[in-house]
């Protein structure tokens, strides 16, 4: 696009040229250490981008508005980053590493948060201009959650760039929907605080025992297999054969222990006290003829699953469906079912021995 | 025992032929070796003609598959016989594995 600069401006756009080099290694260096503040901080965030502002974009911010500024040190995002965290909790936290981790232009710097009225909505954003060291021009850095970035998006449209009247309707809607995602940036965190909540007070009632308190879900399961509930089961089984345990992800098994009607950790905790002997007679039947000496982590539960089904009178059928869960439904599920329930037939805990 | 290895397509295929003991294993292991270049794609053990697994052909098996899931590849073992899948069951692999 052609633009019409006066000379001063001309100069300002001489002076971008020749540093340009030194700008974008610049860039690189700053979003390198912002990069690497963010993991050890153990942040993580939906997106770390920057820019360096290009020469038509200077160039037309020069045009608008050149006689503000005295040279290329007083425009203050030649370097952008942004940062996009997933929650609004989020960006107290990468602000307050900012803080500590480049010096800031207070003065320039805007909490687009506290910018608006009681009854207004709209662009949310924090913007930090900093200075670094031994470099001659400030750089910005922009937080923002990832809903306030969709709409700041979808705003650009009809912003200040644009040059195009916008129907206030329009605007209307906008301004209404800025609402809703500021809602929904809160309910967010308001849904992560609880669930953190709730893990902890999860992991403190296993920690104290009292597993028939805690409902059998996918968090409360992860925290009771961090005790390795199977760990007993599992090495007896293996001394059959002095097998090496190969370990596997239990994971799949909550479905299965669901399946067999455990709804609380203390139902679990149950079923593997009252089923081990016959799990391991179970295993050691089948790999105690053979030279075996791998087994996956998940013996243990397999056959605590089978012993249950089995004696529980499920039969063929519920060893299938078993099977069918673990490994996706499949006729070769019933002939494996088949095959366990004829060995099962013949070991003492199926004749209440 | 011996190993074939076919490309067709995107898929990568090794066919096992025999029995895969613990006298073939260091073999095979040899021969399975360049399926690691191809651990980000589609593997095929195809084990029509394979007649026995020991733990030594499990612990091959169990290789490629920590290379397949480290390079987001793929490993799907065919055709087992009612025997093989056994051994699976009952060590406790069967859900580990994608068998067709």
């Amino acid at each position: 696009m052609q633009r019409y600069l006066d000379p001063h401006c001309e100069m300002i756009l001489e002076e971008y040229r020749d540093n340009l080099p030194e700008i974008k290694k610049k860039a690189e260096e700053i979003n390198a250490k912002l990069n690497s503040m963010l993991k050890d901080a153990g942040l993580l965030v939906a997106a770390l981008e920057y820019r360096v502002k290009s020469e038509d974009s200077l160039a037309g911010k020069l045009e608008l508005k050149g006689s503000k500024y005295a040279s290329l040190e007083d425009i203050t995002d030649i370097i952008g980053l942004r940062v996009i965290t997933f929650y609004t909790d989020d960006i107290a936290k990468v602000s307050s590493a900012i803080e500590r981790l480049f010096e800031v232009d207070w003065a320039n710097s805007v909490d687009k948060r506290k910018a608006h009225e009681i009854d207004s909505f709209g662009y949310l954003s924090l913007h930090y201009i900093c200075y670094a060291p031994g470099f001659p021009y400030r750089f910005e850095i922009q937080l923002r959650t990832v809903l306030q970035h969709a709409w700041a998006n979808m705003n650009h449209d009809t912003g200040y760039k644009s040059g195009v009247e916008i129907p206030k309707s329009y605007l209307r809607n906008l301004s209404r929907l800025a609402g809703i995602l500021e809602l929904v940036d809160e309910q967010f965190s308001i849904i992560r605080s609880e669930l953190t909540d709730y893990r902890r007070r999860v992991r403190a009632l296993v920690a104290s025992g009292n597993l028939s308190e805690v409902p059998l879900d996918g968090d409360t399961y992860r925290s009771f297999l961090e005790l390795e509930p199977f760990d007993t089961l599992n090495k007896r089984i293996a001394a059959v054969n002095q097998a090496e345990i190969h370990p596997v992800s239990l994971l799949p098994y909550l479905q299965v222990f669901k399946l067999i009607g455990c709804k609380t950790l203390g139902d679990l905790e149950k079923v593997i006290r009252d089923y081990s002997d016959a799990a391991y007679q179970i295993a050691s039947y089948q790999i105690g003829l053979t030279d075996l000496d791998i087994l996956a982590s998940s013996i243990g539960p397999q056959n605590l699953c089978v012993a249950f089904i089995l004696k529980s009178g499920g039969g063929r059928a519920g060893i299938r469906m078993m099977f069918d869960l673990l490994n996706g439904e499949s006729s070769n599920n019933d002939t494996m079912a088949e095959i366990l329930v004829e060995q099962a037939n013949s070991l003492p805990f199926m004749n209440n021995k | 025992m011996e190993v074939i290895i076919s490309k067709n397509n995107s898929e990568t295929i090794a066919e096992f032929i025999g029995r895969l003991d613990t006298p073939a294993s260091p073999e095979v292991a040899k021969a399975v070796e360049p399926l690691m270049q191809d651990a980000a794609g589609t593997i095929i053990l195809d084990c029509t003609q394979m007649s026995y697994i020991s733990s030594s052909g499990l612990r091959i098996f169990l290789t490629l598959r920590k290379a397949s899931v480290s390079n987001g590849g793929r490993i799907i073992i065919r055709n087992i016989s009612n025997d093989i899948r056994q051994v699976f069951m009952m060590t406790g692999f069967l859900n580990l594995f994608e068998i067709e």
